[in-house]
Order: C-alpha cells, then sequence, then structure tokens
C-alpha cells in the first residue's frame, strides 16, 4: 500500500516547512536564553513540575478552560478548533494502526488515511468517531464565522483588527476543515464507507452526481484540502497560529521559573509568540473603552513587537493597570514584556543627573519602624499628616525615611523604562534603610509597596502598606477607632490590587470604621484612575476623563466618601468628582478618639 | 420709550457697562447675585502698578451709579439668560432688548493644589487672604509674629494641566510683584522671594515696577515651581522647589507662604451658555464671537460680553471693555 499522490505535495511541503521553522525557531530561543534559565530548565525537567506542565498544556492549550471563564461560548469556540482538531488526529494515527498495525506510514498517511484506506474494510466505529469530530471542529468554524459578524454573542464588544498575514492563515484555516468534510464525503461517495456526516452527504452525492464529475471533484476537493493545509502550515510561523505551538513550551518554562524582566531575553520570545491575538485584552483596556484608543492594546503591543515594528508610542501609551493581564487566557506576563520593550527603547542612563545624591541624607531618628510617605503622598498632605496621626495615637516610635534623606523609590523611572537610573535610585535608599537599621518599613504607595517588595534588596525589613500597618494596629489594639454611620466606597488602586494582591486589608480597615459599599468594578476587575505613573502618552485632560468615569462608578454606590489607599489615585479621582476622596489614613485617623 | 438693557453682574465689568448705556440714553438695569455692589474688587486693597486703592475705585463706581440713579437689583441670582429676558432663581423674570453678561470669574481653590498645604498648614494663604489682610491692617503670621522669610508662589490654578487649568490668568505675576512690593514695605528686614515659571509683565508699567521690584526692594526671584511645601516642627513651612535656572533642587523654610490664584471660569457659566446656545472656549470662559471686530459680541444676537467673564483680564481692561460692550448692546437696542 502506498500513501503517496501528487495532491499530497502542497501538504507535505508546508508541513515540512512549518516543522523546520518552528524547530530552528525555538532551538535559536532556547539557545539564548541565559545560562540560569537554562539551568532552570534542567533542574525542573525530572521533577513534578513537567507533570504539571503536562497537565496545563492539556487544560489550556486543548481545552481552553481560562477562555471558559471570560464567555463559555468563546471557550467552546477554542476548544472544538484545538481539541477537536487534536482528536481528529489522535483518532486518525488509532485508526491507521488498527487497520495495518504498528508499522511506518508517512504523514500525509495519516492525514489523508480516508483517501488511501478505500481498499480496507470499513470500521463504522472509526468512521463514525472521526464524522463526530470533524462535526464538533465545523461547529467551531461556525461559530468563528458568526464571531466575525456578531462577536458580543461571545461577550466582547471589539475584536482584533488583523493583519493581512494573518487574514490569509485565517482563511486557510477557515476552508480546512470544510474541504475535508467535501474530499472525505466525495471518496465516501464513490466508494462507500463514512457515517452520518461524510456518508450521509456522500450517499446524497452518489445518488445526485454521476460518476465521472464524481471523480474529477474528488480529485479536486483533496487537493483543495491538502492546499489549505499546506498554505496554513507556511503562513503559521509567521502569523498568529504560531501560538498553537509555543504555547506548549511557555507552559513547561513557565513551570521551571523562567521569568522575563526588566531587560529583554529569549524567553520574552516564546511569550510574544504565544499570543494567539484573540482580543480578550481589548475590552477590559479603559484607554479604549473610555478613550477610544484602540491601537495599543497588548494584543497590538505584542504584534507590534513580533514583527519588529514597535514605536514608543505605543510602547508608552499603556497604563500598566493589569486589567489585560487577569483576563489573558495564555497568562502573558504582558506588563513585564512592556517594561522591557521600554527600557530597550528609552534607558540612556544620565550619570551626571544623580550628583545631588551626595551629601543629601540628612537623616536621623531612631525608630525600628521606617515611614517612607513616598513622593505622591508629599504630594498629598492630608494623608501624611493622617498618617503622623495615626503613629502618635498608637505610641509607635517613626524615622521618617523620605523626609530627610530619602528619594524617590524609582518606580516610576522604570516604568518609564530607565531602568539604570531607577537602579540608582533603589540602591541608594535600600542603603539609607539599612543604614538606620529598620526593621519594617511602612509606605503609603503602593508604587513604592511594589518596587520595594520586588526590587529591592531588603534582607530582615518587613515592608508593609499603611493599609496591612493600620489593620494590624487596630487588631493589637493599638488603635481603637470609633465606627460611624458614615458609607464609604472603596477603589481598589492597580498596584496595591492587582499588582501585590492587598485586597482584604483596606476593606477591613475600612468595615471598622463606617459601611463599606462595592463600586461594581471591584478586586481583581477594579478600574484605574487614569493618572498611572506608566502612561507618559496620554494628556492629563485623557486622565481626566477616565478619572470621570471611574468616580462615576464610584458614586453610584449611593457611599457619602470616596475611600482608596493610593496617594496618586487619591488625586486622580479627585479631579473626575466634586465629591469627597479620603486616603484610608485620613478616614482612620478622622475616627480615632 | 426707552430701550431696556440687563447688565448681569455688578462688578467693575456691569458697573461700568450700566454707567455707559445710562449715558448713552439707555435703561440698564445690573443684576447682582451678592448683597451689594462691587464684584471681587471689594476684597483687594491696592492696584497695580500704581498702587491705587481698590476701594477709591469702587467708590467712585458705585457713587455714579447712584446718581445715574441705575435700577440695581442684589442677591438675584441669574439662572438662565435669552437676548430678550433673564430668569433670576426666585423665578422672576426681566424684560429688555438685549443682555450684557459681566460675571466676570471663579478664584481658584487653592486647596485642591494638596501638596501646598493650604487648609492643612498656618501660614500658607492665597494671595486674595493677603489682600484682605492688609485691608484689616494685619499682617501677621498664625501665632501673631512678623514673617522674616515670605515666598509668593506664581500660577496656583493657571497653565496648570493637572488641575485643568490650561490658561494663564495675566494678572498674577503683577500681583505677585506688588504684593511683594507691600510685604517689604511692611516687612523691610524680610527675605521675600517669587518662584515663577515666567514672569510676564504684559502692561504699562510692569516692567518698571519689576525690575523696581528687585533693584529697590532686593526682592529674590527664583525661576522654578514650588514642587511641595510640609510643616516644620517650629511651624514654619518648608518647600522644595527646583531653580531651573541653576539646575538645582533648592529646599528652604519659610515663615510664609503666599499662593498666587489664579482666574478660573465660573461653575455656572456651562450652564447659561447651554441654555442660550452660547459658545465656551475650552478654558470654560464665555467665547466671544471673534477676538478682534465683535470681541464684546457672543454667538448669539442680543448677548452682548464685558469683562473677565471672557478671559482673565486687569481692571482697565475691563473698565474699557465694558464701555464697549454698553456701546454695542445700546446699538443692538436701538436697531
Amino acid at each position: 500500500m502506498t500513501f503517496y499522490a501528487p495532491f499530497c505535495l502542497p501538504f507535505i511541503l508546508g508541513a515540512a516547512l512549518m516543522f523546520l521553522i518552528v524547530a530552528w525557531k525555538w532551538g535559536k530561543w532556547l539557545w539564548l536564553l541565559p545560562h540560569e534559565d537554562k539551568m532552570r530548565i534542567l533542574r525542573g525537567l525530572p521533577t513534578r513540575r513537567t507533570v504539571a506542565a503536562i497537565g496545563e498544556v492539556v487544560s489550556e492549550s486543548l481545552l481552553h478552560r481560562r477562555i471558559f471563564r471570560v464567555n463559555p461560548l468563546l471557550g467552546y469556540m477554542h476548544m472544538s478548533l484545538a481539541f477537536g482538531w487534536f482528536l481528529l488526529i489522535l483518532t486518525g494515527w488509532i485508526e491507521t494502526v488498527a487497520h495495518i498495525g504498528f508499522r511506518y506510514v508517512p504523514l500525509q498517511g495519516h492525514v489523508f488515511f480516508k483517501y488511501f484506506a478505500t481498499g480496507l474494510e470499513h470500521k463504522p466505529v472509526f468512521d463514525f468517531l472521526m464524522d463526530l469530530f470533524l462535526l464538533f471542529v465545523l461547529s467551531g468554524v461556525a461559530l468563528a464565522w458568526g464571531k466575525r459578524f456578531y462577536s458580543r454573542a461571545m461577550g466582547m464588544h471589539r475584536t482584533t483588527k488583523h493583519v493581512l498575514g494573518d487574514r490569509i492563515a485565517l482563511s486557510a484555516l477557515w476552508f480546512i476543515f470544510p474541504a475535508r468534510l467535501l474530499a472525505e464525503s466525495t471518496t465516501c461517495a464513490l466508494y462507500g464507507g463514512g457515517s452520518f456526516l461524510t456518508g450521509s452527504l456522500g450517499g446524497w452525492m452518489a445518488e445526485h452526481i454521476g460518476v465521472m464529475p464524481l471523480m474529477t471533484l474528488e480529485s479536486v476537493a483533496w487537493w483543495f484540502y491538502s492546499s489549505c493545509l499546506g498554505l496554513f502550515f507556511v503562513a503559521l510561523p509567521f502569523s498568529r497560529y504560531m501560538h498553537i505551538f509555543t504555547e506548549i513550551p511557555l507552559i513547561f518554562l513557565r513551570r521551571y521559573g523562567v521569568r522575563s524582566s526588566e531587560k529583554e531575553s529569549s524567553y520574552d520570545r516564546f511569550q510574544v509568540e504565544a499570543c494567539s491575538r484573540c482580543g480578550i485584552c481589548i475590552d477590559p483596556c479603559q484607554l479604549q473603552s473610555v478613550l477610544g484608543i484602540n491601537d495599543v492594546q497588548s494584543v497590538y503591543f505584542l504584534r507590534d513587537r513580533r514583527y519588529g515594528h514597535l514605536r514608543l508610542q505605543v510602547a508608552d501609551n499603556c497604563l500598566m493597570c493589569g486589567r489585560c493581564v487577569e483576563r489573558c487566557p495564555v497568562n502573558i506576563d504582558l506588563n513585564t514584556l512592556r517594561l522591557n520593550s521600554r527600557d530597550r527603547m528609552r534607558n540612556v542612563p544620565d550619570e551626571r543627573r544623580y550628583g545631588y545624591f551626595k551629601g543629601l541624607d540628612r537623616s536621623s531618628g531612631e525608630g525600628k519602624v521606617g515611614y517612607f510617605a513616598g513622593c505622591m503622598t508629599l504630594l498629598t498632605p492630608r494623608t501624611l499628616t493622617a498618617m503622623s496621626t495615626i503613629f502618635e495615637a498608637a505610641g509607635e516610635e517613626v524615622w521618617w525615611a523620605d523626609r530627610e534623606g530619602g528619594v524617590c523609590c524609582g518606580r516610576p523611572l522604570k516604568l518609564a523604562g530607565e531602568t539604570d537610573s531607577a537602579r540608582k535610585m533603589m540602591k541608594y535608599n535600600a542603603d539609607l534603610f539599612r543604614k538606620h537599621g529598620i526593621t519594617t518599613l511602612v509606605t503609603s504607595c503602593p508604587i513604592c509597596l511594589k518596587v520595594f517588595r520586588e526590587d529591592y534588596d531588603l534582607p530582615g525589613v518587613e515592608v508593609l502598606h499603611h493599609s496591612e500597618y493600620i489593620l494590624r494596629l487596630i487588631r493589637a489594639g493599638r488603635l481603637t477607632p470609633e465606627r460611624g454611620t458614615t458609607r464609604f466606597t472603596y477603589h481598589d488602586p492597580c498596584e496595591l490590587g492587582r499588582g501585590s494582591g492587598i485586597y482584604d486589608e483596606p476593606r477591613a480597615v475600612i468595615e471598622a470604621v463606617g459601611q463599606l459599599l462595592e463600586p461594581a468594578s471591584t478586586r481583581e476587575n477594579a478600574l484605574c484612575c487614569g493618572s498611572s505613573v506608566a502612561n507618559t502618552a496620554i494628556s492629563d485632560g485623557q486622565q481626566v476623563q477616565i478619572a470621570r468615569a471611574v468616580a462615576g462608578e464610584l458614586e453610584a454606590t449611593g457611599a457619602d466618601v470616596i475611600v482608596t489607599a493610593c496617594p496618586l489615585c487619591k488625586k486622580a479621582i479627585g479631579r473626575g468628582t466634586k465629591g469627597e476622596v479620603r486616603d484610608l489614613a485620613e478616614i482612620v485617623a478622622g475616627a480615632l478618639k | 420709550m426707552k430701550k431696556r438693557i440687563i447688565v448681569i453682574g455688578g462688578g467693575v465689568a456691569g458697573m461700568q457697562t450700566a454707567l455707559r448705556l445710562a449715558e448713552q440714553g439707555v435703561e440698564p438695569v445690573i443684576v447682582e447675585k451678592e448683597p451689594e455692589l462691587g464684584g471681587k474688587l471689594r476684597g483687594w486693597h491696592v492696584l497695580f502698578p500704581s498702587f491705587t486703592p481698590a476701594e477709591e475705585v469702587l467708590t467712585a463706581l458705585r457713587r455714579r451709579v447712584n446718581e445715574s440713579g441705575i435700577e440695581v437689583l442684589t442677591s438675584a441670582e441669574v439662572v438662565g439668560l435669552e437676548p430678550r429676558s433673564v430668569r433670576l432663581a426666585d423665578g422672576r423674570e426681566l424684560h429688555g432688548d438685549s443682555v450684557v453678561v459681566a460675571t466676570g470669574f471663579t478664584l481658584f481653590d487653592a486647596s485642591i493644589k494638596e501638596e501646598y498645604g493650604y487648609g492643612i498648614y498656618d501660614n500658607v494663604l492665597t494671595s486674595a487672604d493677603l489682600e484682605r489682610m492688609f485691608n484689616e491692617g494685619r499682617v501677621a503670621r498664625a501665632d501673631g509674629t512678623a514673617p522674616r522669610r515670605i515666598a509668593f508662589l506664581h500660577c496656583v490654578g493657571s497653565r496648570d494641566e493637572k488641575v485643568c487649568q490650561q490658561h494663564c490668568s495675566k494678572v498674577c505675576c503683577i500681583t505677585g510683584v506688588k504684593q511683594a512690593m507691600e510685604m517689604k514695605k511692611l516687612f523691610p528686614e524680610a527675605d521675600v522671594f517669587n518662584f515663577y515659571m515666567d514672569i510676564r509683565m504684559f502692561g504699562p508699567g510692569y516692567e518698571e515696577m519689576y525690575r523696581e521690584a528687585q533693584q529697590k526692594y532686593n526682592i529674590h526671584f527664583v525661576r522654578g515651581r514650588i514642587s511641595e511645601a510640609a510643616p516644620t516642627i517650629d511651624g514654619r513651612v518648608q518647600i522644595k522647589a527646583e531653580d531651573t535656572l541653576t539646575g538645582r533642587p533648592l529646599r528652604m523654610s519659610v515663615d510664609m507662604l503666599v499662593l498666587l490664584i489664579g482666574m478660573r471660569a465660573n461653575d455656572d457659566n456651562a450652564r447659561l451658555a447651554e441654555g442660550a446656545g452660547l459658545n465656551r472656549a475650552s478654558s470654560g470662559f464665555m467665547a466671544p464671537r471673534d477676538l478682534f471686530l465683535g470681541n464684546v459680541c457672543s454667538n448669539v444676537g442680543g448677548i452682548f460680553y464685558a469683562g473677565a467673564v471672557t478671559a482673565p483680564k486687569s481692571i482697565g481692561e475691563t473698565l474699557n471693555e465694558a464701555t464697549a460692550a454698553a456701546d454695542a448692546a445700546a446699538k443692538y437696542a436701538e436697531a
């Protein structure tokens, strides 16, 4: 039995090219990984992490569990295409083995088995299963067509605007399965076999079409099917469909502890090319929903970066609020990738700029608790005086870390991509903290908090946000605020909530002072205030527009006072409302007897 | 029968408009929301660049309004207008042959710039507070002592995108120079600093005054906005700024920080404009029909503008414009 026919040629060439390119890409990226990442992989291989990675590959690359959480119909669409196709391939392979046992069959033999197997006896179970899975995939293709026309049915208000290459690959993909249905049905029409789908359609064809036209049709259909496959495979490594294969090594590498950092590395390539451009990141983006900016979202950022035409205007235009990160079905570390793109494009440290560090340190004080207000807190002194009241009430001896000596925490510079300059500030502050021998570092600014926790090397120093610190004081009985009848609503700052996972502490503090009302978008889904230091591209007017939208949602709770736990959010939301906006510390200080 | 023209606002612009209308043989009626005429000028001490007492100008205007027998409605707030009528908050409706809007401006609320600590720390005051202190004859720190070092900060609520006030308020530069000189006269031993981004001396005699402030009064001008203010243990105010001419950050403690607050558009401009179909500039001020030949006209026939309702203006400019607006409104009514 030979497994070759001329129509196989497009498929064979396409598949060969695809495997070569994918292997070359992966090989290069792996080869270029930093040494420590390679060691991580080697050490991780023989552990349970590998098993966990396999599990994740099944649940994400095949079943698309995370997309089901966004919208069940959308999840089904992705699953039917990926898992359905996988089942077709797997069952097809088993079918081959069942027919001719374990012997070498070239790839096209498996893929076009129905064409070559006309002389063999029929196995109705396989016929049925293959038809069932084909129907499964076709239902996904139908939904994908439907999504083009009415994406809202799948919970998406906006979908990705695709580039030409993607459109070609997409069209090829859409034709693959109808073409397969047609090809297999014509073969069934001529030679019998098939089940409820190909068998029935084949039977109908046999009745209505003569043998000679049918034979021509069969040849054309298989050629078409093979050509669609070939075209799709050639386009795959260069289009969004590269994600099909790339997500798999990404899952493994991630499980082994490989991460992107503030400097670009070849691991980033796995992340960038694992993006399927599904566009789920577009809807949560407030730049899109409030300002109508629709070419900077993560999907477009990754696309531009992948094809090497990323502009600073796109890289800069992101609040880094993390709302899209929460939704990304591939769990791509979108913010870090954006950071290291900015680093590549902007990191030009100015050595002379930091001469003023010398002689800046005029710090004194003995407190074991250091309080780093943060630049934005220094610009919102109501919070500062409230903290002072709280420290006094709790009898805490405090060293005011950024009043006489401390400099900016460095995160705004880091977010702008000036990584090396940021490191200078971080080192200066870390040295200062060590010099004072503090054991606890409290900050009122979630932006500082995140950088202290993630980038500062502070062994023996516990870093706390003031919401955590105040809650501790209350629970330890060192602070006894009076619970009043005021109704508060709480705005989750991005850097505190999604950024540092602190959701419950501020809420517990508010409930110790009054009643808490939750806005419509809250916790992981909370909106960004719009004035994020991470975005240097939008204007003040645009920031205010976002602030108004956010304030509107907070006011809709009917609360008397909007509370937040970030000085930047407080200032930002204040620009969007005439109502009262307070920091957590202010309402606590106000409730102290 | 005499034509009747409604003048909304009884400040400098409104009074001058009404006086000119009366002079032209038209019957004006002034509608003022406060209990008395005078507008913002009531709180002012002396006027730049001549140090003329504000009271002198006010008294003269009020006396002439009185003598001309002009009808004045006080404590009457306008909630809507049309070319031939205005509606008041109490439900009354006034009718006339045209309307001049002379509703002026609103002072920027300095507490919005929380970083300067206005309303939070002692010894942080606004230029308007300082004028009131001059009038009361008691200029001192919160503890009653005399200030030895005073800082003025220009452009608070002007040219500041962060508070959505992009425009220049025009008069604060020269006001800062004037007040600095007054402080120096009161406290000759004190060091007086002006922190600015640009000093815009646009009027006659202003530049000379600026020079005099430096040469004769030894007032220091530092190019750089103050970034933040914080209280010190001894009740002073510590300010941080950057001297952008030397490129150095600087920090100093002062006994008094004066914020030169800007002029912003009235909140109810939006409502009035919407009701009458009037155009507003992006700054929120009313937009004249054009900036040259129709600068006292609105885009709606029969509605005219006088004074700071269209943009920040000095007293002198406002008086001129009021005359022009009155003439245009009278001509419209007669036609």
